[in-house]
């Protein structure tokens, strides 16, 4: 991770770090190989017809780029409409391949866990009880030179 | 009684953090009453435990970035005319005396002290008297946040599991792995002050430190020292050659976990014969 200002700020003081005591819904985005986990909590504005996100906290079990990805994502997250925050998740999800694959798996877990948030809303407007939707990642936290060490041993 | 845990478990931060700022003699009678706001948020603890009420490690966010200490002593001392106030409702009164008696003196003692400008949120991130490349830098800055949360975390993880205990000599490790991450944590602290990249360890999420199965804890546990230990050993190499100091600094701690393996391997022995029996 190449440091600037901006991304040290994240560091020292992560923005909507915690949890919602009344939040609508909840999502998961884990990673199965290491165990680590992002929490989104939300609260959806009630226009019944443009829904937005109110308020966003998350909380991780993770390391230091997880924190910093879920600090950017949930700031730029609230105030979008449902469809927003679907583009902003997809958009996450096209620039990972240009990241390190390590930072790869950690913005994406913190964008799937945004997007199962959303998803678990969408999913309790008609079934209170849904359970918390949990997605899994896809690209590995291991760096790839240590990913290709291990796959020559 | 909830409330003033968590309120005692902020101000104890709240106290450390401004340990870690400080640079003159107020240093260390902030570590020292930062270790006995921990006592008390043990003392706190361990009531609601024998109150059979539940609770958990959840706080709010504590803001330290301030450019005088005495902004951050106004703030403790608040904090501790709170948890004061708070204590009139508590149900053990000589737990509630003791604990009245020392906010009354840290408090007195607080009010007194001299004022300092604070540095520890330049963002400089320049170690004093070294001059590391800037790629030492970054990996020396990602070191102190990643290992100041993680010494925080095992702290919080270990305080629960001795809360929960009354095995004597499983809580002797316990304490001693405690000690040794809060002496960790008091040199990353230090150390992130100094290079301007002072922050308060995010909470740590309830399962975490709610272990359901030790065992498996203490393996996974062991195979975080041993990686640890490769990041104390990279750190070592990447800043040797600019500081032969901060080299020596990386290697003792590496070697430290060793230390922690060791416990961490006798609790486990501990419990598998504890099955066998």
């Amino acid at each position: 991770m190449s440091m600037d200002a901006r991304l040290i700020e994240h560091m020292m003081n992560p923005k909507n770090y915690g949890t919602l005591e009344a939040a609508d819904a909840q999502g998961i985005g884990k990673n199965p190989d290491n165990g680590e986990k992002v929490a989104i909590y939300i609260r959806v504005g009630k226009d019944e017809t443009d829904p937005y996100i109110e308020d966003m906290k998350f909380q991780a079990i993770g390391c230091t780029t997880t924190v910093v990805a879920g600090s950017m994502l949930t700031e730029e997250a609230i105030g979008l409409n449902l469809n927003g925050v679907k583009n902003l998740v997809e958009a996450t999800m096209n620039l990972l391949d240009k990241l390190p694959s390590e930072d790869a798996a950690c913005s994406e877990m913190v964008a799937l866990a945004i997007k199962a948030s959303v998803d678990t809303y969408e999913e309790r407007r008609s079934d209170p009880e849904y359970p918390v939707i949990t997605y899994k990642v896809q690209n590995s936290c291991v760096p790839k030179e240590e990913n290709m060490q291990k796959e020559e041993n | 009684m909830k409330t003033v845990m968590i309120k005692t478990h902020e101000a104890w931060l709240a106290t450390l953090m401004a340990g870690f700022m400080s640079k003159t003699e107020n240093k260390q009678v902030l570590f020292d009453f930062s270790n006995i706001l921990f006592r008390h948020f043990n003392w706190l603890e361990n009531e609601i435990i024998e109150l059979e009420e539940s609770y958990s490690y959840e706080r709010d966010a504590i803001p330290i970035k301030v450019e005088k200490l005495s902004e951050m002593l106004n703030n403790i001392i608040h904090r501790l005319d709170e948890i004061d106030l708070q204590l009139l409702s508590s149900p053990d009164k000589n737990l509630d005396e003791r604990i009245s008696s020392d906010i009354k003196y840290m408090r007195d003692v607080l009010h007194t002290m001299k004022d300092e400008d604070i540095t520890a949120f330049s963002m400089e991130r320049k170690f004093p008297g070294i001059d590391l490349t800037e790629e030492a830098t970054d990996a020396l800055t990602l070191f102190l946040f990643e290992e100041t949360y993680k010494e925080y975390e095992l702290i919080m993880i270990y305080n629960y599991l001795k809360a929960h205990s009354s095995d004597a000599y499983l809580n002797r490790i316990f304490q001693i792995l405690i000690d040794e991450s809060f002496f960790h944590l008091k040199r990353f602290g230090d150390m992130g002050a100094k290079m301007g990249i002072l922050a308060v360890p995010r909470v740590v999420m309830k399962e975490l430190y709610q272990v359901e199965d030790v065992v498996q804890f203490l393996k996974d546990g062991i195979n975080e020292e041993l990686a640890a230990k490769e990041e104390c050993k990279k750190l070592s190499e990447a800043v040797a050659k600019d500081s032969p100091e901060l080299e020596k600094f990386f290697d003792f701690i590496n070697h430290q976990e060793n230390y922690h393996i060791s416990l961490m391997t006798d609790a486990l022995a501990y419990f598998a014969k504890k099955n066998n029996d």
